[in-house]
């Protein structure tokens, strides 16, 4: 698998509606860059769409929504930083539900445990053929 | 654009009907002028067809600016009635369109924009038989890739995609292609266990939900399919996972917000 790691870019949005349509149209943006097709990209939007409504309804004031696009030769890897209780509980439906929803529209998604106490969530989209 | 009606009766024969309307206003001179007219209408409707909008729905708006134009015309300024009808008409599905098609209200260009770029996803999907990305969309159209994601994003907002929508040249609406409750169904209720949101959710949404989360169709193949616009699918898409999310959320207590 080729590692090239050509553009890197990150955005910290507060997790505010309004902010959705910025998250879209830069996730749009860099799966252009990796060679991505819009089935592709809307299917990452879908994911993050998941994650950014995660982010909307956790506490705290000082929350923010971070994200770190790795645009790769062959795929375009996402970093979602410190979603606090990550995907969400397995046993509950909307945990389960968001698992379900991710693991079908990416080819691979992690969750990572951070030193802040809480989780990174990579999503992995790869070009087709 | 028709020059003269498809009928039976002759120029004169009409223009005698007119002047006949113009001084007695009698209902059943009016109809016999509609059918004469009726050619017309479909004809402007189909123009617009491709739209979103149910031809028979644009056929009855077209034929409400028959009615107004057979209404307002004057026979003895020696002008055919086609020349004023079909402006009268176009306008009529015109404003239909703006009062009814838009739920938000997007800048002419970037419409005009949206609209191109959904031919051209289209037109490259069925000539590839995958989906493009942005940047062989920009060189299809001759646009930047920045107004190409503009573009892509403005759509979202233009049209509220309707279920009722029927497919270009069919008679068949998305919902009856979309077919009835079906028993496979279920391993999507299963593998999520969400019986109780999944169960209050419309069975066409279910059946979109089925065809990308469980077939595993892309939006391009979903979109091939039903007939309809890959855009089309991705604002389905979202709305019926919208509504997903809505039901859970509401059924389970977890915070949300939208």
């Amino acid at each position: 698998m080729p590692e090239t790691i050509n553009d890197t870019v990150c955005i910290i949005v507060p997790p505010h509606q309004r902010m959705l349509k910025v998250v879209r149209l830069t996730t749009t943006a860099a799966a252009s860059q990796s060679g991505l097709n819009l089935d592709q990209a809307d299917d990452l939007n879908t994911a993050l769409d998941e994650l950014f409504r995660l982010s909307l309804s956790k506490s705290g004031s000082e929350r923010t929504f971070c994200l770190h696009y790795n645009i790769c030769s062959d795929r375009l890897e996402v970093l979602v930083e410190d979603i606090n209780a990550g995907i969400g509980d397995k046993t509950s439906k909307v945990g389960r539900y968001r698992r379900f929803i991710i693991d079908k529209v990416v080819d691979r998604f992690e969750e990572r445990s951070n030193t802040k106490g809480g989780f990174d969530i990579l999503l992995v989209k790869f070009m087709s053929d | 654009m028709a020059k003269k009606p498809h009928t039976t009766l002759s120029r004169d024969e009409i223009n005698s009907l007119f002047l006949n309307y113009k001084d007695n206003r009698d209902s059943e001179i009016k109809n016999v002028l509609v059918g004469a007219y009726m050619d017309l209408v479909h004809s402007l409707a189909r123009r617009f067809v491709n739209r979103g909008e149910p031809l028979d729905d644009l056929v009855q708006v077209a034929s409400m600016g028959l009615l107004k134009a057979i209404d307002r015309f004057d026979p003895e300024r020696n002008v055919q009635f086609t020349t004023y009808a079909v402006p009268t008409i176009i306008g009529e599905l015109r404003r239909y369109f703006r009062d009814r098609s838009s739920a938000i209200r997007v800048p002419r260009g970037l419409r005009e924009r949206s609209y191109m770029l959904n031919t051209a996803i289209q037109k490259f999907s069925q000539e590839n038989g995958r989906s493009p990305n942005v940047s062989e969309i920009a060189s299809a159209l001759g646009i930047s890739e920045e107004d190409v994601i503009e573009g892509l994003e403005s759509n979202e907002a233009t049209m509220i995609a309707s279920l009722d929508t029927t497919s270009e040249g069919g008679d068949l609406s998305l919902l009856d292609m979309m077919g009835g409750e079906d028993k496979t169904l279920k391993l999507l209720d299963e593998r999520l266990s969400l019986a109780g949101a999944m169960s209050n959710l419309d069975s066409r949404e279910q059946n979109l939900l089925y065809l990308r989360f469980i077939e595993g169709l892309s939006q391009t193949e979903i979109a091939d399919r039903l007939n309809i616009s890959q855009m089309h699918v991705s604002r389905l898409l979202r709305r019926s996972l919208q509504s997903l999310r809505q039901n859970l959320t509401t059924s389970s207590r977890e915070p949300y917000t939208s």
